[in-house]
């Protein structure tokens, strides 16, 4: 092997420390642009929060039931998501028809947790990643294990950044939207009465009290 | 499979009860398991707006009448049956037929997988069936996950889907439930084609006759959770016909690498 050949190899092989480095922080870089800590910190510890609360054995049913319902406060963007599921008649909506469905969403959806109270058993949650979709539009990727969930459950959380921090506006499992398919679910049930919101509303409030009879 | 009557039931918000929900909603679409592509980042702005596309259902009355059939043939025969084995089988016979099930679908997943060009899916699924078809007693038992051969899926409408062909209208079939077009000739082209089928034999034999009633058996289980859930919907046709589209489309994501829109929150008519 010639000098040069040598001075050659010698150059190439020094260039791939430095060439590496570039490769890992330009892919860090990148990473660190897809993903958001803070976003990950704030699912990882209330989804995880809402998990206990529900698998809680020392808590009276009142408890839990008055817990839960701080938890979701604290953690779901209540109205965005009232908005949300009505689709394209929360524009047309008027503001008395809005406010008695609100009422009427949110008993309905807490009968769906007053009858599901034996469902938990101690799952925990694992944050595996998370991607930014836009500024203060993030979808944080968990996975939820143990209690009676026989394989890890891959769970997608999507957040978005109010004024007072972070707050979930939707859940996916296995690539359907919960929130998404509320909003079909009850978009069609207004189509059927003929676009008249209030029937959907009272449809709730029957819902709601034979939630809280179960 | 029992199904809720297309009239409204109870109506229940999935979104605040998240963990219970979300497994059922998995379930709703359980025997073709398989973790979900990560959402990533739309390119547009106008794309996070566009949001999912609504699934088309130009025979929707059609779709109802049946969707009320099934319904009714699931009360009378199938939840019966599935409850019944539920409570008289021990977990460890479920587990058992459950694997035995998928095992005899690894074949299939290879295939799709080659054609799809996902030479990784389709070796662990090789890897998968060769492992558990031996050391695992036929595939009663999956000893290939603890090896690192995680289940894979891929069927033909997912490979259709991956080839940029669209679902098409939506689709109720008697007995089967919810299809779209493509995943219903899917279907049939997997069928069709099943090595393992072809090789031990199809629907006019023992075998596969067994084989038939096994795989609805584990899918009808699987599906419980999530049909107790769908009663809970205001309209239980528009829920299952959502998470159906939406889980469909996933799986093409999963085949092809698109990117996934949502919808824009503070837009809420743009699904629709």
């Amino acid at each position: 092997m010639t000098s040069f050949s040598r001075r050659s190899i010698c150059r190439a092989l020094a260039t791939v420390p430095l060439l590496s480095a570039t490769l890992v922080s330009r892919a860090l870089a990148q990473a660190s642009q897809g993903r958001n800590p803070q976003a990950e910190r704030f699912v990882q510890a209330q989804a995880q929060r809402i998990l206990t609360v529900l698998a809680d054995k020392r808590l009276s049913e009142s408890d839990k039931r008055r817990a839960f319902r701080q938890a979701i406060d604290e953690v779901v963007d209540v109205p965005r998501v009232t908005g949300f599921v009505l689709g394209k008649y929360s524009r047309a909506i008027l503001p008395g028809q809005r406010q008695a469905f609100a009422v009427a969403f949110r008993d309905y959806a807490e009968g769906v947790y007053q009858s599901r109270l034996g469902d938990y058993h101690g799952e925990t949650l694992k944050v595996v990643g998370s991607l930014v979709r836009k500024p203060g539009d993030v979808v944080v990727n968990t996975t939820i294990i143990g209690g009676k969930i026989s394989a890890p459950l891959q769970v997608g959380w999507r957040v978005i950044a109010a004024a007072d921090g972070w707050r979930v506006i939707d859940v996916q499992v296995k690539g359907v939207w919960l929130a998404i398919t509320q909003q079909q679910d009850f978009v069609s049930t207004i189509d059927n009465a003929g676009g008249d919101v209030g029937v959907l509303t009272a449809q709730l409030q029957r819902d709601a009290v034979r939630g809280d009879r179960r | 499979m029992r199904l809720s009557t297309p009239t409204r039931r109870r109506g229940r918000s999935p979104l605040f009860a998240v963990p219970t929900l979300a497994t059922a909603v998995l379930l709703l679409s359980s025997g073709l398991v398989k973790a979900q592509t990560p959402a990533v980042e739309p390119q547009t702005p106008e794309a996070l707006i566009a949001g999912p596309p609504a699934t088309s259902d130009p025979w929707e009355r059609l779709n109802r009448q049946t969707y009320a059939l099934n319904a009714s043939l699931d009360r009378a025969v199938f939840a019966p049956i599935t409850h019944g084995y539920r409570r008289a089988a021990p977990t460890p016979v479920q587990r058992g037929l459950s694997s035995l099930v998928s095992n005899f679908r690894e074949p299939r997943t290879v295939l799709n997988g080659l054609v799809q060009g996902r030479p990784g899916l389709a070796g662990r699924s090789a890897g998968r069936f060769v492992v558990n078809s031996t050391a695992g007693l036929f595939g009663l038992i999956d000893v290939a996950t603890p090896l690192g051969l995680e289940a894979g899926q891929a069927d033909f409408g997912q490979t259709l889907g991956r080839y940029g062909i669209g679902p098409g209208p939506y689709l109720i079939i008697p007995v089967l439930g919810p299809h779209n077009v493509r995943d219903a000739i899917g279907r049939v082209v997997d069928t069709m084609t099943d090595p393992v089928g072809l090789a031990l034999g199809g629907l006019g034999t023992t075998f596969g006759i067994s084989r038939l009633v096994a795989s609805g058996l584990d899918y009808r289980v699987k599906a419980d959770a999530a049909l107790v859930a769908l009663d809970d919907a205001t309209d239980p046709y528009a829920t299952m016909r959502s998470a159906y589209g939406q889980y469909t489309a996933g799986l093409v994501r999963e085949a092809s690498g698109d990117r996934e829109e949502l919808p824009d929150f503070d837009d809420p008519a743009s699904p629709n």
